[in-house]
């Protein structure tokens, strides 16, 4: 039994209202025991932790690295399984690169865990699954698998199967197979529920765990795109989040109405009409402040890993405070993907993945993280 | 006329005057120091806010890539070799316009051509402001923009075409060179005549797209005895190749640091910025990478990523503006906040590289508030 004590940090816990105070953290065989004023425990091996900031690990729920492996002179492309628009079945966590050099770069600025996802070639893409950043096996290091199903609209899938003059070559097409697929979805399920007899179909198996809403639905789109998540998603009443969600300002009654979560960013592409006409971080203070629950994510490698402190403080520019932007890449991306008692926040029993860092992270720029925690291991100290 | 009040100004030189007053008058600044006063000045009040020279990314494509087109419109690529090219015939407005770059501080863009040929053409420079275009360009041949990365290999050796390898890539740049200097015929003669001008009589600086370490190396070995000055852009692997930048004082433009893991790809060491600060070569930001550019928003996140490093908050500033400025020769007009150079400032309610919090209030190009 390994006990670890960090003392006198200020701790932000992401839980309830007063949840950054002055105190300490009793860890016990990687999980957090207590999150306290003062904790007395004799056994265990001190950390200092004062004039730092305390905080559970950072979590990014939508990246791409080790898929799209960038890592040697010509990328990779193992995130995209462009043969069909349904390929749902296909595994995330086999098309990985395990050394690639972002994960350290990840754990190194904070980042414990994420959202590891296929896409955005096909209109279904396949499973995602979270995994730490730390480790040597991605199916060690895996968390939650499938932890959601990535589908995405718009530009990516119409541009892979345009090409090859096959549907979807349209918006309208990319809808149709949206709609058709869960339809078919349904009846499988339908059937399968009755006894019936069915050829076995390992795509529609993959969306089981949407239709009965064990995880949610990751849907790729922008602008007016977002209706077309959002209608389809409702009719068959899934758990969805919108990912990137660029001119979500445009749309925030729509998404407030449907009780869908949002995964905003990356930020800082180019504008241009179409998809990236409105690239408005600033729709992340409206959706935060309408209850919608928020999370902010890289999409790395395209944006690398740690920009997710620049994805921050950019949410902070545009008037979310400092604690509320730290939610966003912590507890509520946790809360999305249904890990909130493993991940997220500082609470009992939660996995002791936690960083020391200087400096308020997403306010002041030169915040730098001191120490990183896996599941109460230290993998890193500046 | 207008008459801001009391800024903490960030003249761009690396000096601060706290409680400064500048005065604007048409097109320029008039005036810099403490107590202005002026009875016809319309007066904005900055007081608690960094006030600096417009930022300048020095080698942008958004502005001339054409979106959405087909061909980009920065990218000329019926032969490697094409130094007559102008930029300023690829410009697109709304394009420009669409970025809102002032929002982010930056009131003026080197629209380059993209990485893709060896010699792509000439730098022109613009301001961000949506006003009449003959009163945005600031210069039409600022600089030569030439690349020696993999996308110039990748373009023409998948068409069988020289340079078909990096070997092929400096052999090209060494033959035009010396064709252009040997006055043989078979070069046009408008392409003679910026080459000669360029690498013989330095009308312009040389930026030129270079990342690895190879390609840092081969180019300043090539250049070595060249007199025109070289800034390399992109340059992910400076860090690398730190002892002969140093030795010949290349500029270094980095390109769009968190974008396409840079970092974690080539290991990128931050903190040889350092060096090459106190060095004394010029340093720069664009949010470009790979030739083709980001959103407006990188820019800072570069400077960020400086300060991060070790880069005093002022020197970063300098490569905001100071430096991107006399890179392109418009050191004159811009990059500094004094009498006689352009009004083209933007006031932050903090320092943005310091802060997060810190957002644009005010952004005022060529003496007009447009934000």
């Amino acid at each position: 039994m390994k006990r670890i004590l960090i003392k006198g940090g200020t701790l932000y816990t992401m839980i309830g209202k007063d949840g950054i105070f002055k105190g300490d953290v009793l860890i016990e065989d990687g999980k957090i025991i207590e999150t306290k004023e003062s904790i007395h425990a004799e056994d265990a091996e001190v950390i200092d932790a004062s004039g730092l900031c305390v905080m559970p690990g950072l979590i990014d729920a939508h990246s791409h690295i080790g898929l799209f492996d960038f890592n040697s002179d010509e990328a990779v492309d193992d995130a995209n399984e462009m043969t069909d628009p349904v390929s749902a079945a296909v595994d995330a966590r086999y098309g990985i690169n395990p050394k690639a050099r972002e994960l350290r770069v990840a754990y190194e600025h904070g980042i414990t865990s994420m959202l590891f996802t296929p896409g955005s070639g096909d209109v279904f893409c396949g499973q995602a699954f979270v995994a730490k950043t730390f480790g040597d096996n991605i199916f060690d290091m895996t968390v939650k698998a499938p932890a959601a199903v990535k589908i995405a609209l718009g530009g990516n899938p119409k541009n892979t199967f345009g090409d090859l003059k096959r549907l979807p070559m349209t918006r309208m097409g990319v809808a149709h197979v949206l709609w058709d697929t869960f339809g078919k979805a349904k009846e499988y399920l339908e059937k399968k529920e009755k006894g019936e007899a069915l050829d076995y179909d390992a795509n529609m198996e993959a969306l089981i765990p949407a239709l009965k809403r064990e995880i949610p639905c990751k849907i790729h789109c922008t602008q007016y795109d977002m209706l077309t998540a959002i209608e389809a998603a409702t009719a068959y009443n899934v758990r969805f989040s919108l990912e990137h969600a660029w001119g979500a300002a445009d749309y925030l009654d729509e998404i407030v109405e449907s009780g869908c979560d949002i995964c905003y960013g990356p930020i800082a592409t180019y504008r241009a009409p179409g998809e990236r006409r409105k690239v408005d971080i600033e729709a992340v203070k409206m959706l935060d402040d309408r209850g919608v629950n928020v999370a902010i994510i890289t999409d790395s490698p395209i944006l690398s890993e740690e920009s997710l402190y620049h994805h921050i403080g950019e949410a902070v520019r545009e008037g979310v405070s400092h604690e509320r932007a730290v939610r966003m890449v912590t507890i509520n991306p946790a809360v999305q993907l249904g890990l909130e008692e493993r991940i997220g926040c500082l609470g009992a029993g939660r996995d002791a993945d936690i960083i020391l860092v200087k400096g308020r992270l997403g306010l002041d720029t030169n915040a730098a993280v001191m120490m990183t925690m896996v599941d109460g291991e230290i993998v890193y100290r500046a | 006329m207008y008459l801001l009040k009391n800024g903490l100004v960030h003249v761009g030189d690396g000096t601060v005057i706290p409680d400064c007053d500048i005065l604007t008058e048409g097109r320029v600044i008039t005036k810099v120091g403490k107590g202005l006063d002026e009875a016809d000045a319309e007066i904005i009040d900055v007081s608690g806010c960094d006030v600096f020279p417009g930022f300048i990314d020095p080698v942008s494509s958004i502005g001339a890539m054409g979106l959405p087109a087909r061909y980009p419109d920065n990218g000329e690529y019926s032969e490697p070799v094409t130094p007559e090219m102008n930029v300023k015939y690829s410009i697109d407005p709304d394009e420009v316009n669409a970025q809102e770059f002032y929002k982010s501080g930056i009131t003026a863009i080197g629209l380059a051509p993209t990485n893709g040929n060896l010699m792509g053409g000439q730098i022109a420079v613009c301001k961000t402001a949506p006003q009449k275009m003959r009163n945005r360009i600031v210069k039409e041949c600022a600089g030569l923009k030439c690349s020696v990365t993999s996308a110039v290999k990748k373009r023409y050796g998948s068409a069988n075409r020289l340079p078909m390898t990096k070997m092929g890539i400096f052999h090209l740049f060494e033959e035009t060179l010396r064709e252009a200097r040997s006055g043989k015929e078979d070069m046009p003669k408008k392409r003679r005549q910026v080459i000669l001008d360029v690498f013989d009589r330095q009308s312009m600086q040389v930026f030129c797209a270079a990342s690895t370490k190879n390609e840092i190396d081969g180019l300043l070995h090539l250049m070595k005895d060249e007199a025109v000055h070289i800034n390399l852009v992109d340059s992910f692997c400076f860090a690398d190749s730190l002892k002969e930048i140093k030795e010949q004082k290349a500029g270094v433009i980095l390109g769009n640091i968190n974008c396409m893991s840079q970092i974690a790809k080539n290991r990128m060491e931050l903190t040889k910025l350092v060096e090459l600060v106190e060095n004394g070569n010029p340093v720069a930001f664009t949010n470009s990478n790979g030739g083709s550019s980001e959103g407006r928003e990188v820019f800072l996140w570069s400077a960020i990523e400086a300060w991060r490093a070790g880069v005093p908050a002022e020197e970063v500033v300098k490569m905001m503006t100071l430096y991107p400025a006399q890179m392109l020769g418009i050191s004159g007009r811009l990059g500094t906040l004094e009498p006689g150079k352009d009004a083209d400032i933007s006031v932050f309610t903090g320092h943005p590289v310091v802060t997060y919090a810190a957002r644009v209030k005010h952004s005022m190009i060529n003496g007009e508030v447009i934000f």
